[in-house]
Parts: structure tokens; C-alpha cells; sequence
């Protein structure tokens, strides 16, 4: 056991704060780093110390192995947590930390490695007998091999060019007569496209749900899984909205995809906090779920597995890389309640989810039982276009997933943000979706029910008259608006 | 006395008279009690919260979880007649992925004219109003500072 007395945490926003906090319960020192465009930024507020790395691109700063170890050192931490996004996945990173004497929070940079590569991952997983979606590129690359490959993975089937992506020579298979005609017509576009026939053929995932496992491991040997988050509403291939548990899985899927994702994380020589991630096809009992990949760092969504297993994550991540065993074995753990987190971006969901950069001229997070906001702004503060549009995340957890889906829905209604476009009323409409409700969510969900979610409410007397209050008195307009540049002048012809 | 002010949006034009004791009439219609909170939030009709806030003519109100946008219409606001000189530029730094309008080309409101790419996402920059490209300052493959102006379009009449 080494002790950790001070962390560098090498990111910003949230989860930065959530960081901070976490050590500041543990009774360790916490170091913020920042940017030139974030020295006024809560997340250096929230720690006991900052050191500034660097100009606003992250790629100078955030992004920056040198700057961060140089930090680390320059401040004698002992340990440095690398938070989500930016080097939290990158292997050369937490060699460079080992290398500087700092205990890297996360997973040994062989286990980073090991699962960044898609292909190595997928060996691995076969391997451990973690079911992944069935495919191959056939040796045998004559019709009548292709065909056979189809029948092994099952229909319904894709063939597509070996060579590469983009969609080109992609045929979807549904039946013999199917596959005898489309087989040679994806290899002569293959041919074209890639100067190469060699064609893969793959299962079909059809309305897949994205439902993944939290896994944990310690330096003695031990993993536990911490069961499963739904997190199949997203937009432009990014996670909105997430829940534990997810109205999809039965007992027995869930004690099946738990004991896969402890597999997993041993066949990698998993180490501290990391998620399986599977695609779920079917529902009941007879459901199948397959390997996706793996995240080998904290989620985003961590919050909605702490709110129903009532652990703390990150102070446990600290707790295990200080080689502390794990504080929980499996059968301590249990799923209680229900617990949905709604990512609050500034974007605008009507300009296809442009993110959005201006000030916070009005910011008011809601409270109340069961409502927890991991944020990384505040009022008065400017949202620049430098890094993630993430604002906050509002987490609400209550008895049911009906009581917690309108818990939800409350703290939206008591979230304003004004100065720039939130996705809050999206969200909202989204939640009371009728499909949502019912559970009904696949990963096509906010594409297939978009016109509901976008559909204008019109303009109300209520707002017009509130509008007119402030647009009667402009000597009563708050300080932050006094204060604040006027956000128009550089968005102007922004897609609006 | 009461102060009317009028209000634009998508749907509109809405003229609204605002009394001192903070009671507002929407158009013709039934009166609205309005008071301001110690938090800054208004209280209107009977249990509504809202948060409204001045930015430049936007006024933005935040109530039951939807936002609205209205723009204050004040004397002269309204082009009437005449052409107007318009230019659109980059609202973040950006790579000029297309370009889709060369000067002298007809553009209608709402066109796409230019395909930036930043946050790894395309940001199409579309014509406010129609009118006649009369200026391109930028290429395809450049990287655009926020501000930088793109596009230039002379506007016709509104």
C-alpha cells in the first residue's frame, strides 16, 4: 500500500469538481489544472491548489503528457486522476506517470492498450467466452463460401468490404435469394471502391439497445461488477440519457452480463473502475447481448450506478490505486431503486444539436430529495467553444423508474439557463415521451421520434408576459446581463 | 400608466402592455399578475415561475422547462424598403469544409452557404435573408478564427 496524500487531476469541468470533492472526503490534497480560457473556472476554485498548463487548445494543454506530468511534479503530488475524455485513455500517459514516480488513478497502461485495439479486444473477449457479435471475413471468398458464412452467423446478416468503411459494398441479407443476389454485387463495389473484394459478413444487430456493466477490480486479485446502466438514448452517437436499472434486462440477463463483464475484466488483467460496454437484441429472457468494447476509465454516468448501489466510485478508484483492497465483495452489492442521469449540454437540439457557446446569464440548478447536480459552471460564467459543450449532469433517483422519470421531469422544469440554447426542453419532452415511458428505447430512439421531441409548444401568454416585464424595466436587468458581452455579436449566421 | 412593448418571434409579432403594478395584457386578452421574487424569478398568473433576462433587443424566459426567444421591436427596427448589407462569420475556430455560394449567386434565407468543421462535427452557416452573395473571404481548407467574416451578402428587400 502506498500512500496518496495529492492527486493532480488532469481535466476540467465536472467531473474535475467531482474529483476534488472525492478528496477532499478522503482528506487528500486536490490540484486543479487549467488553461488559459479556464484560469476564472470552477473547476480550479474547487480544488486546493492550480497550476496552469498551457494555452486553450487542448491539444497544448488538457491534451499535453508533458505539461501534465511537469505539473504534477512541479506540485509533488504523489498520484494524478486522469477523469473521462482527454488522456484517460491513453496508455503513453499512464506510462509517463509511472515513469515520473505518480501513481496513475485507472487501469495498468497494458490493459489501455490492450483493450483501445477493436481486433485485440475481440480476440480477447472470444477467448474469455464473452459473447461477441458473430463475423468473420470467409477464406473461402466464392459465392457460395459467402453464403456460407451467412448461414453460420445467422440472418439477419451484413456483408461489407473487408478493406473498409464508410458504408461502401454494405448489403443487408435477410434470406437465401437475398444473399445469391447481393453477394456479388457488394464484391463488384468493394472492387471498385477499395480496389479489393475480400468481403466480411456479420450478424445483424437490428434496434440494439446499448446496455453496459460497471466493473471493478483491486491489486489483490478481486473484480466485482456493479451491474448495468441503459444508456441507449443518444443523439449524433453520444449518450444523453442514462438508467440503472434498464427496463430491458431480466434477472437472469443481468446475472449473465454481470458474470460476462467480470470475465472480461479479468482476461484483461483489469485494475480499479472500467465498463463493459454490450449491445442488447431482443427482450425477455431469450435476449442476446454481445461485446461492443471496453471503456477502461470513469463514465460520464458513473453517478447513476453510485445513486443505486450507494458506493462512491471515485473515492474507491483512489482507494485501489493507493492498492487498497476493493471495499465491497459481489454478493455486499445491490441494485436498490431506480436512477436516471439527463446530460444538460449546450447545444441546440433544433440546428441538428449544434453546440452553443455564449454567457450563463441565468443559471439555476435544481434541489430537492433525490436530485444531485454534478456541474462544472455557474451563473455569470461564459461557455467558450474551446472544449465538450457538457454543462452539468442532473442525476434524480426515487423508489420506481416511473417516480424517478417524473422527479426528472420536475428538476427540469426548475432548471433555467438562459444566455444560450440547453438541451433542457428537449430533454424534458424526451422523458414524458410516451415510448420512454413505456421503455420502449433502442439506439435509434431520439432519430425515429425527433419531430416529437423538436415540436415547438408555441408561444405562450405566461412567457410573453414575463418577457414583457423585463423588456418594460431594462434599468432592472441583473448584473451578469449588465456585465456580460452580448452573445449575438459572435454568433451571428450560426446555422440559426 | 401602462407601457406596451412589442415582441417578435417565430410565431410573430406580439404587442404587450405592461401596467406599474406589474400586470400585463397579452394582445386583447385577460389580464396577467406578474411580481418579481427576492431570487430574481417572476411569479405570473397564479403559480407560474418564470426567469426572464435582457441580452442587447433578445429577451430570453425560462418557464415549465421551456425557453423562449423574443427580440424587441422598437421604432425603426423593421427594414422597410432598401437593400441591406449583411455578412456572416465564424461563430468558433474552424476549417472551411465547403463552400457552396461564389459572389454574384441568388441565395434564399436559410441556404447553406458555407460547411464549417470544428469539434470534429460540420457547422453549416446559412443565409439569414435572401440576397446576393457579393463577397467570399474565405477557401476550403482554411482554418477561420471566430469573428472572421466568411460570406458577405447584399440583402434584398424585406
Amino acid at each position: 500500500m502506498t500512500a496518496i496524500r495529492r492527486i493532480l487531476i488532469a481535466n476540467r469541468g465536472e467531473i474535475a469538481i467531482r474529483i476534488a470533492r472525492a478528496c477532499r472526503e478522503s482528506g487528500i490534497e486536490s490540484i486543479a489544472v487549467f488553461s488559459d480560457a479556464d484560469a476564472d473556472a470552477p473547476h480550479v476554485l474547487a480544488a486546493d491548489a492550480a497550476v496552469h498548463i498551457g494555452p486553450a487548445a487542448p491539444s497544448e494543454s488538457y491534451l499535453s503528457i508533458t505539461a501534465i506530468i511537469a505539473a504534477a511534479r512541479g506540485a509533488r503530488a504523489d498520484a494524478v486522476h486522469p477523469g473521462y475524455g482527454f488522456l484517460s485513455e491513453n496508455a503513453r500517459f499512464a506510462r509517463a506517470c509511472e515513469g515520473a514516480g505518480l501513481i496513475f488513478i485507472g487501469p495498468p497502461a497494458s490493459a489501455i492498450e490492450q483493450m483501445g485495439s477493436k481486433i485485440g479486444a475481440r480476440k480477447l473477449m472470444i477467448g474469455a467466452g464473452v459473447p461477441v457479435v458473430p463475423g468473420e471475413t470467409p477464406p473461402d471468398q466464392s459465392d457460395e463460401g459467402i453464403l456460407s458464412a451467412v448461414h453460420t452467423v445467422g440472418y439477419p446478416a451484413l456483408v461489407k468490404a473487408s478493406a473498409g468503411g464508410g458504408g461502401k459494398g454494405m448489403r443487408v441479407l435477410r434470406t437465401d435469394a437475398d444473399a445469391r443476389e447481393m453477394i456479388p454485387a457488394a464484391r463488384r463495389e468493394a472492387t471498385a471502391a477499395f480496389g479489393d473484394g475480400t468481403l466480411y459478413v456479420e450478424r445483424l444487430i437490428e434496434r440494439p439497445r446499448h446496455v453496459e456493466i460497471q466493473v471493478f477490480g483491486d491489486a489483490h486479485g478481486h473484480v466485482v461488477h456493479l451491474f448495468e446502466r441503459e444508456c441507449s438514448v443518444q443523439r449524433r452517437h453520444q449518450k444523453i440519457v442514462e438508467e440503472s436499472p434498464s427496463p430491458a434486462l431480466t434477472a437472469r440477463v443481468r446475472t449473465a452480463m454481470g458474470e460476462a463483464a467480470v470475465a472480461a475484466a479479468r482476461a484483461a488483467g483489469y485494475r480499479n473502475a472500467g465498463t463493459i460496454e454490450f449491445l442488447l437484441e431482443g427482450s425477455g429472457d431469450e435476449a442476446r447481448f454481445y461485446f461492443l468494447e471496453m471503456n477502461t476509465r470513469l463514465q460520464v454516468e458513473h453517478p447513476v450506478t453510485e445513486a443505486v448501489t450507494g458506493v462512491d466510485l471515485v473515492r474507491a478508484q483512489i482507494a485501489v490505486a493507493a492498492g487498497v483492497p476493493l471495499p465491497w465483495r459481489q454478493e455486499d452489492l445491490t441494485q436498490r431503486g431506480h436512477a436516471i442521469e439527463c446530460r444538460i449540454y449546450a447545444e441546440d437540439p433544433a440546428s441538428g444539436f449544434l453546440p452553443q457557446a455564449g454567457p450563463l446569464l441565468v443559471y439555476r440548478e435544481p434541489h430537492g430529495p433525490g436530485i444531485r447536480v454534478d456541474s462544472g459552471v455557474v451563473e455569470g460564467g461564459t461557455v467558450t467553444v474551446n472544449y465538450d459543450p457538457l454543462l452539468a449532469k442532473l442525476i434524480v433517483a426515487a423508489e420506481t423508474r416511473a417516480a424517478a422519470i417524473d422527479r426528472a421531469i420536475a428538476a427540469l422544469k426548475a432548471y433555467p439557463i438562459l444566455g444560450l440554447r440547453s438541451n433542457v426542453p428537449f430533454l424534458r419532452k424526451l422523458l414524458d415521451h410516451e415510448a420512454f415511458r413505456a421503455g420502449r428505447v433502442d439506439t435509434g430512439f431520439v432519430d425515429s421520434h425527433l419531430d416529437d421531441l423538436l415540436g415547438s409548444s408555441g408561444t405562450n401568454p405566461e412567457a410573453l408576459a414575463a418577457a414583457a416585464v423585463v423588456a418594460a424595466a431594462p434599468q432592472a436587468r441583473g448584473p451578469e446581463a449588465a456585465a456580460a458581452p452580448d452573445p449575438w455579436a459572435t454568433l451571428q449566421g450560426w446555422g440559426r | 400608466m401602462a407601457r406596451t412593448i412589442t415582441l417578435r418571434d417565430a410565431n410573430g409579432v406580439h404587442t404587450i402592455s405592461v401596467a406599474d403594478d406589474g400586470v400585463v395584457r397579452v394582445g386583447g386578452g385577460e389580464p396577467i399578475a406578474t411580481a418579481t421574487r427576492a431570487d430574481g424569478s417572476l411569479l405570473v398568473g397564479r403559480s407560474h415561475t418564470a426567469f426572464a433576462i435582457a441580452s442587447g433587443e433578445t429577451r430570453w424566459v425560462f418557464i415549465d422547462g421551456d425557453v423562449f426567444r423574443f427580440d424587441v421591436e422598437t421604432r425603426g427596427t423593421r427594414r422597410r424598403g432598401g437593400s441591406h448589407h449583411g455578412s456572416l462569420s465564424a461563430p468558433m475556430p474552424a476549417t472551411v469544409l465547403r463552400i457552396h455560394a461564389q459572389a454574384g449567386a441568388e441565395v434564399k434565407r436559410g441556404e447553406t452557404l458555407i460547411i464549417l468543421e470544428a469539434m470534429k462535427m460540420e457547422l453549416p452557416i446559412r443565409a439569414s435573408a435572401d440576397g446576393v452573395v457579393t463577397a467570399v473571404h474565405c477557401r476550403e481548407g482554411e482554418l477561420v478564427q471566430p469573428g472572421a467574416t466568411l460570406i458577405e451578402i447584399d440583402e434584398a428587400e424585406s
